[in-house]
Order: C-alpha cells, then sequence, then structure tokens
C-alpha cells in the first residue's frame, strides 16, 4: 500500500467522525436516489395491481380503442362455438332531469362471475329491465340510494329526438371508475336502453377445451364479416368516408401486457421528471462534497506538508487523497443505499400501523449497485479539485509554527476570469430575453425561445455566484449580518467567524442558495399560476351555481323569489339572454349571420367580479349603449375598444359601443350589456336565468344549496342548476397537490444544503478547538458559545437564502412575464421571507449538534502548544 | 478539602492566589499520573512570579487550577480567598471573564478580529465599556497605536504577543497568568514582551505569574519557585539568570 495513502487512512481512522461527515451529502443524495428507486418500482407494482383494466378470466378481447363494433356484430359472436361466457361492453348516457340535468353513464358489467369488475356493496344486482346499479359517489352526488327512481332522458340520433325511461336503483356498487357519474346493469339491461348501439370490446371467456387459436379466427370473421361491419352514413356530397379499420381480435394476455407496458410507461415519464430534480440534488451534493473535501484537507496540510518534506512526491498525495475520496463515496454510497432498503423494507409495517397498506418494495439489486458506483464517480468528480490543490502544499509548511490561519477571501485569476465570462454571459443572454419581452402582446408571440434564454442566463448567473461567491460573500454578510452585529459580542463573533473564512462560507451558502432559487422560484411560479387561475375562473365560474330554463323562454314566475327566500343560497342575480346574430357575419356553408348569446347580467354583483380582468379595454365602461365583446368575434370584424357593433334579433337590431374585449367571457356568451340597451331587442323583462352562491362554506352546504335550487321551479319546471363552484374546488385542489409535489421535489435540495451546512459547521468546529478554548478562556459562558456557533450557522442558511433570492425573483419574474399572454406575476413576499426564516432555522438546527459538542470543548486546550 | 481551606492563615488569604495541598491527578488506575502532588504555594500581591521547572514536572497543570481553567484533585486552590475548586463552572467563567488575564504561548487570536476587537473581546463579552484611558494607555505602551484595525495575520509574532497582553491587561485581572508566553518567539521580541509585563507589574502594580524554561525570562521575575515531579523543589527570590540556571541544573 502506498505509504502516503496508508498515513492519511490512519489519519482518517482516527477520526472516523470526519470521515462520515465529509461523506454526509453523498450518502443524502444516494439514500434519495435509492429510495426513488424503490418508490418507482412501489408505484410501478401498485400501478400495474390496481390496473383498472381488462379481467384476468377474459381469454379473448374482441376490439380496441379505435373499433366500431356493431350491435349486428356482437349478436353474431354469440353464435361463435367454443365460447363459455361473454361480455358486449355497451355504454350508453342519459341526463337525469329529476336530479338538476346531470348525466350519467351506464356500462355493461354482468356484477358477478369471472368477467365482473364492479361489486355489489349494497342491495341486489339488476336484472329486470331498467333497473341498474350505480357507484358509491354516483349514489351520494345524485342521491340515488338503492330503491330510488329516476327519470333518464336519452337523446336519440336526430336533434329533438329524445325518450324518457324511469329507472330503478337497485344495487350501490364498487368500481374502478367512480367519477360520480356511473352507473352499471348487465348486459341484457344496457342492450335495451336507447343509445347502447356500438361498443369497442367484447371479453370472451373460452369453453373448457376450446381451442384458444380457432377460437380466435372465428371471431375475427365473425365480427368483420360484411354484413355486420359498421357502415359509416355517407356525406352530404354523396361520398361515403372510409369504415373503420378491421376489427382485431387478441388474447387477454396481450391486451393486459399492452395495458401494463402504457401504466408503466406513464409512471416512467413521472419519474423522468423526478430524475431531473435528482439531478439537481446531486449537482448541490457535490457541491458540498468539494467544500467538505476541501475543509478536511486543509485541517490535515501541516500533515501533508510534513509528507512532502520527507520525500513524498506530488503525484502520490494526488493518488492517496483521491483514493481515499473513492473510499468516502463507498462508504457513503453504501450507508445512503442500505439505509433506503431498509426504509423500504420498514415502510409496509409503518403504514400498517396508520391503517395504509403500502407494498414492500423489491430490491432491485443492479439499479442500487449503479447508485453505489455512481456514488464512488461522484465522490472522485469532487475530490480532483481539493486533492490537487492540497498536493500543492510547500513542504515549508510543515515547518511554519501553527499560527492564525488567514482568512483568504481572493479568488484565483483563472477563477474570477471564468466568473466573470459567465456574468457577461449571463447578461447578455437576459438582455437577448429583455428584448423579446416588448413582443408578448403580439398575437403570434411564442414564449419557447425567451423561457429558454431567462433558464440559460439563470443557470450561468448560477454558475457565476458558484465561481464568485467567496467575492460576494463578505458584502452580502455585511447587509444580512448587520442587524446581528448590532446585537451584542456574540452577533458580532458570529459574523466575525462567517467572514473569516470566506471561501467556506460561501461554498456552503451558495448551496443552499440553490435550494432557496428552486423553492422561491416554485413559489413565485405557483402564486402566479394560482392567480391566473383565479382569474380563468372568476370568468368560468362567476357564481357557484347558474339556473336555467328552457331556451329563450323566461323563468317560471316565482322562481327568483323562492330562491331569494331559500337561507341555503345567496346573492341571487337575475338576468336575461338571447340568442341573436350579428350583423356582418356570414357562415360559409349556410350563408346565415352568426349567432351568439348576449346578456345583461350586472358583472359587477358577481361574487368574482373583483377578479374578472378584460383583455383590453375595461369591463367597469359596461353601461348603456356599451358593451363588453368576446374578443374573437371582434377581431372577425375588425372592431377594436372603441368600434361599433350591431346585433339582431326577430328583426329588432341593438348597436353597441365595444369598451372591452374578453378572451373569455363568463357564462360562454358573447356579449355582455347592460339592460337598458338589451331592451332595444323587444325581450320580455322577466329572466329566464339567475346565478347564486351557497350560503355557507363547505360540501354541505353546497348540497343544500343544490338541494333548493333544484325546487324553485316548482313541480312541473324543470330547470338546470349548473354547480361552478366544483370547478374552482377542482383547480384549487390541482394547484395545491401540483405545488406540494414540486416543492417537495425542490425540496431534496434544500435537505441536501442544510446537510452540507451541518458538516461544514461541524468540520469547522473540529478546526476551532483552539478558538473555542480560547474564548472559554477568556469568559464566554458554554451558552454563549453554543449560541455563537448555531448563530454562525444560520448565517450561512442566511446568507444562502439572500443570494437565492437575489437570483430567484428577478429570474422568476422575468420567466413568468415572457409566458405572456396576460399571466400575472404575483410574488408572494409573505411565503419567501417565510423560506427565508425556514432556512436560517434549518440551518440553525444543523449548527446545534456541533455547537454543543465545541461548547464542551475545555478553556484548557486553548493553551494546548501543539495545534 | 473544604476544612483545609477554613484553616487558612490570615497571610494565606491576603495573598493574591494561593495553593494549599493542591493534587492533581490524571487518568486513574495503573494509568494514573499524579501532576501536582500537594503543592502549597502563595503568590503575593503586585508581584512578579516566574514557575519553572522541567518539561512535565507539572507547572502548566498547577496555573490551570489556579487560574480557575481546571479542577484540581483535592486541595484548594485560592484565587483573592474564593477556593476555586468548589465554584461551579457558571462562576468559573465569569472568575476568567472578569478577575484573570491570560497570555498563551501561542498568541491564541481571533483572525477574524481587528487588533482593538481582539483587544476589548473579554469586555465585550461581559458587556462592559473599556476603560478608555485604560485602552489608550496600554495601546500606546505596548506600541500597538497604529496597528488597531489591522488583522493577526498582518503581525509578527511579537506584535501578537503584546495584543495578547494588551488583552489580558485590560480588565484589570487580580491576576495575569502566562504561560511560556515567550515560547515562540526570537530573542528581542521575547524581551520587549517580559520588560513590558515586568512594566506592568512595577507601574500599573498587576500580579502576574508566569510559567517558564527559560532562565533568561525569569530572570526578569521577582520570585521564582522551581516544581518538579509534581512539587515545590525550590523557592528563590530575585535571582540572577545564572542562580536560576543553577538551580534548575542542580536538580537535573
Ligand atoms: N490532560 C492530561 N491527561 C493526562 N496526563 C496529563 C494531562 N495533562 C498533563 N498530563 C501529565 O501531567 C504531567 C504534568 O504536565 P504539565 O503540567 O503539562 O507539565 P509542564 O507544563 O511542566 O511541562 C505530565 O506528566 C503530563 O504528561
Ligand atoms: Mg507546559
Amino acid at each position: 500500500m502506498n505509504p502516503v495513502f496508508r498515513s492519511q487512512v490512519g489519519l482518517a481512522a482516527r477520526r472516523p467522525a470526519r470521515l462520515v461527515l465529509t461523506g454526509l451529502a453523498l450518502a443524502v443524495a444516494a439514500f434519495v436516489v435509492s429510495g426513488t428507486l424503490l418508490v418507482r418500482d412501489v408505484v410501478q407494482r401498485t400501478v400495474v395491481a390496481q390496473l383498472s383494466g381488462t379481467p384476468s378470466a377474459a381469454d379473448l378481447v374482441v376490439g380496441d380503442s379505435e373499433s366500431t363494433i356493431t350491435r349486428e356484430a356482437a349478436n353474431a359472436v354469440k353464435s361463435v362455438p367454443g365460447i363459455a361466457e361473454s361480455v358486449v361492453r355497451f355504454s350508453t348516457y342519459a341526463e337525469l332531469k329529476g336530479a338538476g340535468n346531470e348525466w350519467l353513464s351506464i356500462d355493461v358489467d354482468p356484477g358477478a362471475g369471472p368477467l365482473a369488475t364492479v361489486k355489489v356493496v349494497q342491495g341486489a344486482y339488476p336484472k329486470a329491465a331498467n333497473q341498474i346499479a350505480v357507484t358509491k359517489r354516483t349514489a351520494e352526488r345524485l342521491g340515488l340510494a338503492v330503491g330510488t327512481t329516476t327519470v333518464a332522458t336519452f337523446s336519440g340520433r336526430e336533434e329533438g329526438d329524445t325518450k324518457s325511461i324511469t329507472l330503478t336503483v337497485t344495487a350501490v356498487v364498487d368500481a374502478d371508475n367512480d367519477w360520480g357519474v356511473n352507473g352499471y346493469a348487465p348486459q341484457s339491461v344496457v342492450e335495451t336502453l336507447p343509445g347502447a348501439e356500438f361498443t369497442q370490446r367484447i371479453e370472451i371467456v373460452l369453453a373448457a377445451g376450446a381451442d384458444a387459436q380457432a377460437v380466435q379466427d372465428r371471431l375475427k370473421a365473425a365480427v368483420n364479416a360484411p354484413a355486420v361491419r359498421y357502415k359509416p352514413e355517407p356525406n352530404e356530397d354523396g361520398t361515403v368516408p372510409p369504415g373503420p379499420k378491421e376489427t382485431p381480435v387478441r388474447t387477454g394476455a396481450e391486451v393486459r401486457d399492452a395495458e401494463v407496458k402504457q401504466a408503466i410507461s406513464d409512471v416512467d415519464e413521472l419519474f423522468a421528471v423526478v430524475g431531473m430534480f435528482l439531478a439537481i440534488a446531486i449537482g448541490a451534493a457535490v457541491l458540498v462534497a468539494v467544500s467538505t473535501f476541501r475543509i478536511v484537507f486543509a485541517q490535515r496540510m501541516r500533515q501533508l506538508a510534513l509528507l512532502r518534506a520527507v520525500g513524498a512526491g506530488r503525484a502520490a498525495l494526488v493518488r492517496a487523497l483521491i483514493t481515499e475520496g473513492a473510499l468516502t463515496g463507498l462508504v457513503a454510497g453504501t450507508v445512503g443505499m442500505l439505509a433506503a432498503v431498509g426504509t423500504g423494507l420498514l415502510a409496509p409495517q409503518v403504514a400498517a400501523a396508520f391503517d395504509k397498506e403500502v407494498l414492500s418494495p423489491g430490491v432491485p439489486v443492479l439499479p442500487l449497485a449503479f447508485v453505489v458506483l455512481g456514488t464512488v464517480f461522484v465522490a472522485i468528480m469532487s475530490v480532483l479539485a481539493p486533492a490537487f490543490t492540497a498536493s500543492r502544499v510547500a513542504p515549508l509548511e510543515a515547518l511554519r509554527a501553527a499560527s492564525t490561519q488567514g482568512g483568504r477571501s481572493g479568488i484565483g485569476w483563472f477563477r474570477a476570469g471564468f466568473g466573470v465570462l459567465t456574468v457577461i454571459g449571463a447578461g447578455l443572454l437576459l438582455a437577448g430575453a429583455v428584448s423579446q419581452l416588448s413582443h408578448v402582446d403580439d398575437e403570434f408571440y411564442d414564449p419557447t425561445v425567451p423561457m429558454l434564454m431567462i433558464i440559460g442566463s439563470g443557470g450561468l448567473a448560477y454558475v457565476a455566484l458558484v465561481a464568485l461567491g467567496p467575492v460576494l460573500l463578505r458584502p452580502v454578510l455585511a447587509f444580512v449580518g448587520w442587524p446581528l452585529r448590532r446585537l451584542g459580542p456574540l452577533g458580532r463573533l458570529a459574523v466575525g467567524g462567517v467572514g473569516g473564512a470566506p471561501r467556506r462560507a460561501a461554498a456552503v451558502s451558495v448551496v443552499v442558495a440553490l435550494g432557496v432559487t428552486l423553492v422561491a422560484a416554485a413559489l413565485v411560479g405557483g402564486a402566479s399560476m394560482r392567480a391566473l387561475a383565479e382569474q380563468e375562473l372568476a370568468v368560468a365560474a362567476p357564481a357557484d351555481f347558474v339556473v336555467t330554463g328552457e331556451k329563450g323562454v323566461p323563468l317560471p314566475a316565482g322562481s327568483v323569489d323562492r330562491a331569494r327566500a331559500s337561507k341555503d343560497v345567496t346573492r341571487v342575480l337575475p338576468y336575461r339572454t338571447a340568442e341573436v346574430d350579428i350583423d356582418g357575419t356570414k357562415d360559409e356553408q349556410s350563408q346565415k349571420p352568426w349567432k351568439t348569446e348576449a346578456t345583461d347580467i350586472d358583472l359587477k354583483a358577481l361574487k368574482a367580479y373583483p377578479q374578472m380582468r378584460a383583455t383590453e379595454g375595461s369591463l367597469a365602461d359596461i353601461g348603456p349603449g356599451k358593451a363588453a365583446v368576446r374578443k374573437y368575434l371582434a377581431v372577425k370584424l375588425g372592431v377594436g375598444v372603441g368600434g361599433t357593433m350591431t346585433f339582431r334579433k326577430d328583426g329588432k337590431a341593438m348597436t353597441v359601443t365595444v369598451v372591452a374585449l374578453l378572451e373569455r367571457t363568463p357564462l360562454d356568451v358573447g356579449v355582455l350589456t347592460d339592460a337598458g340597451t338589451m331592451n332595444a331587442l323587444g325581450l320580455s323583462a322577466e329572466p329566464n336565468a339567475f346565478t347564486a352562491d351557497q350560503a355557507r362554506e363547505g360540501a354541505e352546504a353546497r348540497n343544500a344549496a343544490r338541494k333548493s335550487l333544484r325546487g324553485v321551479g316548482g313541480a312541473e319546471a324543470s330547470l338546470t342548476v349548473s354547480l361552478l363552484a366544483d370547478q374552482r374546488d377542482d383547480l384549487d385542489k390541482a394547484i395545491n397537490s401540483v405545488m406540494l409535489v414540486l416543492l417537495g421535489l425542490v425540496g431534496l435540495t434544500v435537505i441536501i444544503a442544510v446537510v452540507g451546512v451541518g458538516s461544514t459547521t461541524a468540520l469547522s468546529v473540529v478546526e476551532r478547538v483552539r478558538e473555542a478554548g480560547l474564548l472559554r478562556a477568556v469568559g464566554m459562558s458554554r451558552m454563549g458559545l453554543r449560541a455563537m456557533l448555531t448563530t454562525e450557522a444560520s448565517l450561512y442558511g442566511i446568507v444562502g437564502a439572500a443570494m437565492g433570492l437575489a437570483l430567484a425573483v428577478p429570474y422568476s419574474w422575468l420567466a413568468i412575464a415572457s409566458i405572456g399572454h396576460g399571466v400575472p406575476v404575483e410574488m408572494p413576499i409573505g411565503q419567501l421571507a417565510l423560506v427565508v426564516l425556514v432556512l436560517a432555522a434549518l440551518t440553525a438546527l444543523a449548527g446545534v449538534l456541533p455547537a454543543r459538542r465545541a461548547a464542551k470543548t475545555s478553556p484548557v486546550v486553548a493553551l494546548a502548544t501543539d495545534g | 478539602m473544604r476544612t483545609m481551606a477554613t484553616q487558612l492563615r490570615p497571610e494565606q488569604t491576603a495573598a493574591a492566589v494561593a495553593a494549599v495541598e493542591l493534587v492533581k491527578v490524571y487518568g486513574s488506575g495503573d494509568a494514573a499520573v499524579r501532576a501536582l502532588d500537594g503543592v502549597s504555594v502563595t503568590f503575593a500581591r503586585a508581584a512578579f512570579t516566574a514557575i519553572m521547572g522541567p518539561s512535565g514536572s507539572g507547572k502548566s497543570t498547577l496555573m490551570h487550577c489556579l487560574a480557575g481553567l481546571d479542577r484540581a484533585t483535592s486541595g484548594a486552590a485560592l484565587l483573592g480567598g474564593t477556593d476555586l475548586t468548589t465554584q461551579s463552572e457558571r462562576v468559573l467563567t465569569k472568575v476568567r471573564r472578569d478577575r484573570i488575564g491570560f497570555v498563551f504561548q501561542s498568541f491564541n487570536l481571533l483572525p477574524q478580529l481587528t487588533v482593538a476587537q481582539n483587544i476589548t473581546l473579554p469586555l465585550d463579552l461581559s458587556g462592559k465599556k473599556a476603560d478608555r484611558a485604560l485602552f489608550a494607555q496600554l495601546v500606546n505602551q505596548l506600541g500597538l497605536a497604529d496597528r488597531l484595525t489591522h488583522r493577526p495575520s498582518e503581525l509578527s509574532g511579537g506584535q501578537q504577543q503584546r495584543v495578547a497582553l494588551a488583552r489580558a491587561l485590560v480588565t484589570r485581572p487580580e491576576v495575569l497568568f502566562a504561560d511560556e508566553p515567550t515560547g515562540n518567539l526570537d530573542s528581542r521580541s521575547s524581551a520587549e514582551v517580559l520588560g513590558l509585563l515586568r512594566e506592568s507589574v512595577s507601574t500599573l502594580g498587576q500580579t502576574v505569574i508566569m510559567v517558564t524554561h527559560d532562565p533568561v525570562a525569569a530572570a526578569y521575575a521577582d520570585r521564582v519557585v522551581v516544581l518538579a515531579d509534581g512539587r515545590i523543589v525550590r523557592d528563590l527570590n530575585r535571582p540572577s539568570a545564572a542562580e536560576i540556571a543553577d538551580a534548575l541544573g542542580a536538580r537535573q
């Protein structure tokens, strides 16, 4: 063994804690990567296990997502020999007039037997005509308990050709698909309902002893026979479009295999995104590892110089140090990987304690081995620069008396030059992006290029921060440390301690900065997306409910008063709508003018009015003779804000000045004006619709509101109650969960940064025992020492957070501004301040343990002569 | 040992510092080292005392115990009448901060603080304002007036030790302890530092206890106590360098 290496390993073996600290960030990275591999494994298997796919009993499957199988073809299947059982998965849907005009889809399921996918939880599965089973959510949402009946209106092929059937709910079932609109019945029942004419899928169970291949061939011939194949309707000009391709017949195994592959590829796509964030976290771990290697080698400078003085070559030193780095990586990788595997094995037990079922991950040996090897590789990459620097130590260093270690803040010419170049690069890209911003309002603006420029510039700016960090540290520290310095000698010493080793402080602060940049960018992005979503929702869902009657007919008398009287609803706002022709337009085919909907709703009275934004002009200007118009229509006519448009209905005309253009309009109308202006169209004064809000928050209040609104039309009239509030909730939930996942992913980098602060503080403390002893000798209490070192650690966090915000705020601002299309830039100041506080707290926490250890130092060590 | 402390003669408690039957054992069992083997000695106020002896004789240990940096195994270590061996860590911290000054062999300045900040560090820690006049006097006397804004790394060894001396004196400590303060200095700087220590005794009335190897350094002192194997073997009053060398030589 290389004697240099032996001496270094000897040192490392005497101080195993240091080895652990050096490798900690790498171990965390290895843990996270292994953990992700295991989670992926679990998710894949869970997805496969819970796949709502083809029942495993299905031996053959006729049709795929592109097929149109006619009822005749489905009947032909029955006469094919060798089949024990078959299910034709017909599907139809109907409108439930009694339940607020909601839709219900009805699918075929045998309910029992090998091909069943639903399971009865209450009642008896339907057998007779017009009986159905519904899923749990459907039963709750539409009030369809077992034993209730509902009138379902099926629409036929021609418009206006409808058929109403009273359906009886005989069972509530558990089903893989439960969107709250799902009903099931056996094939014999669904077949008799209107609309069940085509299917895409027939599942087959073979008779015992049947030859699968032979049956498959016979089936293929049967369903593709010209007599039963779907024949498309001829076009108006008499040409016949090509029919669907030949209906395939596949084995169940084949179909299930394809379904599994699809599901897994979805999981893989998801994990590819996760992988991107992992890569950033690994980059952070590299930065931390480089810094810790530097610290550890610097602490050994005297021994290394001694080795050089007694004749060790520079190359031998480098080799020894790199080998040490590789070993550190091996240990860290193995520890991290094993910890992840251990956690994976424990997870199902822990989950079981909370009544949750989690599959135990397998142990994917090869990928995990790659994680360990990868950690070794990353460790070697990290150790290179520190090893070369350390090997350049002059043998004379060994003879120099131990004295004050200088706090070098300078950086080499090469590093400075590189830093300046990246700053210039970042500036150029930024200028390029900013110059594109003037085109944001253009109609064909494409945000891709400016967005890429901004991301590129941000990346370069971060590289510059890493390169120039030591130079930037003191000014940043002077800024953020100012209040601390006022706080007394402890604060002053802590600020001085961080500033005393600026390269080290910069090395760990930039990692914190990376984490903060990502978190802050995610927060700004999230806040802006939320603001955008609120703007759009204000338009899409201006109220919780919209109640409409039959087209063009006023609401039954007293409806609005009854709604107003209900204690479950509030803000009842009646309005009129009318279908109008637009002057100056002509449809190519019918040669008639375009139609659109006009309304006189009082926007200002709507709950969502404050969030509504016009694309151009101002909604506040709507008034007598003035209207807001859907932008698309105005653009088609070449009318802008200030122009006029005329609308006609039954020979009467209404001319308005356009005061606002809207990309999207509330209630999906084309023209919004005031009541007086609408009177020109000769409408009845009675409203034909109204909006309303639920009186109280919560799902229960919503159901109550919906129930009372359904009743306001009186017994015979059927009013449509549309629930817009659900859209808002869904969007809110979607944004929240996306934010949660995103923060979790960027949180990985933050964790590694915090680990970096912890190990840097711990290593610095080791090196500073003399300083600690001295402070104790001149009368600093243990508490004081602890407080000082903890504050130092939190300063790493605060300085990093300040640097991170300095990058994140302008860049995320620009990035969002460059998306264009009226996306508002929203700065969540409170959340950003919270990030700084949390980082300060986390990094302080990382410093607590090392600080406690240091505070135990006896003042006597300050007097020890060798050091 | 409590009883011992109460049986002290008046002149012992009047002394600045005293050790009474002080014993310090490091380790236990076979590995036990008796670093101090029943040392009794008093150090007068406003006097400059040197502690000498061969390496390993217990000089540093004695100083650590007297200064409240380390706890004796038995016996009493009296600072102005307070027995430090029975005090809590909190009291000792205050004692170190307010009543004792240290000068170390290896300077021990904080690299991140300026010269001025290093000097006032103990005052800052106790939240006291520096006595402007004393500060100015010390800085001038020690020749540091034009170095106040420098950092330790920009100073020579002698200058650094003078900063350490200023830091030790600025709190007006009852006793100034110095452990081989000239160990890392060349002879010119040594002479300077020793001269300054001597002067602080003569002009400020400072009590100084200095551990040293060097007979020349010890010759600056009023009194030289020689230790060997954890016991006091000689006690010389105003000896010359030659007498000291003789005394040490005789022992060895
Ligand atoms: N922390 C310690 N642990 C064990 N033995 C010690 C310790 N400090 C000093 N000693 C021992 O006590 C004896 C006296 O040491 P010390 O007072 O440092 O001597 P001096 O300062 O005179 O050279 C020596 O034998 C030394 O090895
Ligand atoms: Mg000693």
